[in-house]
């Protein structure tokens, strides 16, 4: 057993990540989660547990760093089975001894770490804002109004964190050890499975994982208005996103949504287009680096919480404001 | 006849004015409404029940005596019946051992066919609930529903969003879900639902207090998210300040 976490009142922590693929491929909000805890830790090693298989040539060298990795490679993992997958998380997180378990918050820790937190009468914290600290978070309440810092009172603890928009150092040098990790025999009040499959959707990366988001709303006028965001977000290697008004409407697909009862995103540059700036959609955009917003109300309340502003009309602005990109990246 | 039990909690209305005092919520400013994603679930209760001829929608809710006025709301929806389970919200973890412990006693032997709930609450959101009930349950259980057909022949079809694309499964009763956003229209109460409800039972039963909290609240303070916008006069400045914050590459 390692002790790899620290606690600033030297109170030691044994943790576990839980590192996540879809369809064969690493999550990056799990990668991401990884490199962050690398960072914190400061080279004292880390261990994970890596669920199904991953393909392709070297599918683990991205993950950097020192630190142990029990990857979980069985076919029957590829595709999420909270069966499955408890157990396996279960029986290494009770075999090693260890107090934390630490998820990116996704749809699949939504899912799985409620009823995880059950079984190991763990105490559980979702949706932090940063690597819990003590035992304890924060996270944001009643539309973002207000900020709660929780503590587990519990001896152990699971904690999903949310994407941050802190720019990652990525370790170099180390790379992590991986050991083969089987699935243990399955106890009899385990769950019955459900039939699942996977409908992906080709296109962009998820407004939650991206680097740039390009939102629109009500001003944007209408599902067309968002080619221009579409090309905007191209250019900058960045995904689309919506207030909740383009997703009622009908212009954007749920998924896209930003806010309370939407998505919550770190990105490093937020561009929001004919958004009011509602308390329930700032509540998504608090992780968010730097903030853009372009509106035709000079009184609109989403630029008290901009950095950048610019006052017009999107169907005018956005074209220059486009072009002006684009000269921009083409003198590097 | 299937039995369909609907878990509903009551929260700030999100139009209200949330000022804070001594690292709580200041109430006497907040009037409590049905937590928005659990009328998604009630409607989607509703729906089935019509759907399959025959059904009982029972509504549990975690609340204070006080609490019965908002909670009539659902009765006028449709709902048949109101369990107000006595007491105050607490982590999720006793919210749910509480809920729990409810449908057990209340329905004895056999647990109902669905169990419905919102997906979060829209106070503190941790969308933790819905998933710990399934698991003390014993129940499988899915959560962030977006589509729900089928039940008939016992056997649901679901759909939920997941990054990048959606989840397609199969689940059989009995089984408990949750409900996202986009799920259904929850309809409006008409003058006569209000009339008809208000005939409808609302029984209160004592909420057991043997669980302790799992997590605490150390402190809540009121955050605002205002920054220093600078306003660029036209969009070619405005390109200027993201390419001299090193943002463009
Ligand atoms: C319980 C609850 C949960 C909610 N959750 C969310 C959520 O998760 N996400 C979310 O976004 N909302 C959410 N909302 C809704 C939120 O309150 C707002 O209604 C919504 O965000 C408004 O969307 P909008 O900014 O696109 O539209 P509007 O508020 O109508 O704003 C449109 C803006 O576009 C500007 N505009 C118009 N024409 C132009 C033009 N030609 N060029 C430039 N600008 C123009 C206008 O000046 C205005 O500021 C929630 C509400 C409730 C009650």
């Amino acid at each position: 057993m390692s002790d790899n976490t620290i606690g600033s009142e030297g109170r030691v922590h044994n943790r576990l990540m839980v590192l996540e693929q879809r369809e064969g491929v690493l999550k990056g909000a799990s990668v991401d989660l990884w490199h962050r805890m690398q960072m914190e830790c400061g080279g004292s090693e880390l261990r994970a547990v890596l669920l199904g298989p991953v393909d392709g040539e070297n599918p683990l060298g991205q993950l950097l760093g020192s630190g142990v990795i029990h990857h979980a490679g069985d076919e029957r993992l590829r595709e999420y089975d909270p069966r499955l997958y408890g157990a396996v998380i279960r029986s290494l997180f009770e075999g090693e001894g260890c107090s934390e378990l630490l998820f990116a918050d996704t749809a699949l820790s939504r899912d799985l770490a409620p009823a995880l937190s059950v079984r190991l009468g763990a105490s559980l914290l979702s949706g932090c804002s940063a690597l819990p600290r003590d035992r304890s978070c924060s996270r944001r309440l009643y539309s973002g109004a207000a900020e709660g810092n929780f503590v587990a009172a519990s001896s152990r603890a699971i904690f999903t964190i949310s994407p941050s928009s802190i720019p990652l150092e990525l370790a170099t040098g180390t790379v992590p050890e991986v050991l083969p990790l089987a699935i243990p025999a399955l106890r009899g009040d385990d769950l019955p499975s459900i039939v699942r499959q996977v409908v992906m959707q080709v296109g962009m990366v998820d407004v939650a994982e991206a680097a740039v988001v390009v939102a629109g709303g009500r001003g944007m006028g209408g599902a067309e208005g968002f080619t221009l965001l579409e090309e905007l977000a191209f250019l900058l290697g960045g995904t689309v996103g919506a207030s909740r008004t383009a997703v009622d409407e009908g212009w954007r697909p749920h998924g896209e949504q930003i806010g309370q009862t939407g998505k919550l995103i770190a990105p490093r540059l937020y561009i929001a287009c004919g958004i009011s700036g509602a308390v329930q959609h700032l509540a998504g955009i608090s992780g968010a680096g730097t903030v853009v917003a372009i509106n035709s109300d000079p009184h609109a309340p989403i630029f008290e919480a901009t950095d950048f502003g610019l006052v017009g009309n999107v169907g005018e602005v956005l074209p220059d404001f486009i072009a002006a990109i684009r000269d921009f990246l083409k003198m590097q | 006849m299937i039995q369909i039990a609907v878990c509903v909690c009551l929260v700030p209305d999100t139009a209200s004015v949330f000022g804070f005092s001594g690292g709580a919520l200041d109430r006497s400013r907040v009037t409590e409404v049905i937590n928005p994603y659990d009328e998604y679930a009630l409607e989607e209760a509703l729906q089935l029940k019509e759907r399959l001829g025959s059904g009982e929608v029972t509504v549990f809710s975690l609340a204070p005596r006080s609490g019965s006025k908002a909670l009539q709301k659902t009765l006028a929806m449709g709902a048949d019946r109101v369990v107000l389970v006595e007491g105050e919200g607490s982590d999720p973890w006793r919210t749910a051992s509480i809920l729990s412990r409810a449908l057990t006693s209340w329905y004895s032997d056999s647990l109902p066919g669905i169990v419905l709930c919102g997906r979060q609450s829209t106070d503190f959101g941790s969308a933790e609930v819905p998933g710990m009930l399934a698991e003390l349950l014993g129940l499988p259980s899915v959560c962030g529903v977006g589509l729900l057909e089928g039940g008939q022949d016992g056997v649901f079809r679901l759909e939920r969003e997941i990054e990048g694309g959606r989840e397609v499964l199969e689940v059989s009763v009995p089984v408990v879900i949750s409900a996202e956003k986009g799920l259904n229209v929850p309809r409006k109460t008409s003058m006569r639902g209000v009339m008809e409800g208000r005939k409808k039972p609302i029984e209160i039963v004592d909420g057991p207090t043997l669980e302790e909290a799992r997590v605490g609240l150390a402190g809540l303070r009121p955050v605002s998210n205002k920054k220093n916008c600078r306003i660029a006069s036209d969009a070619g400045e405005l390109a200027g300040m993201l390419h001299e914050r090193g943002l463009l590459q």
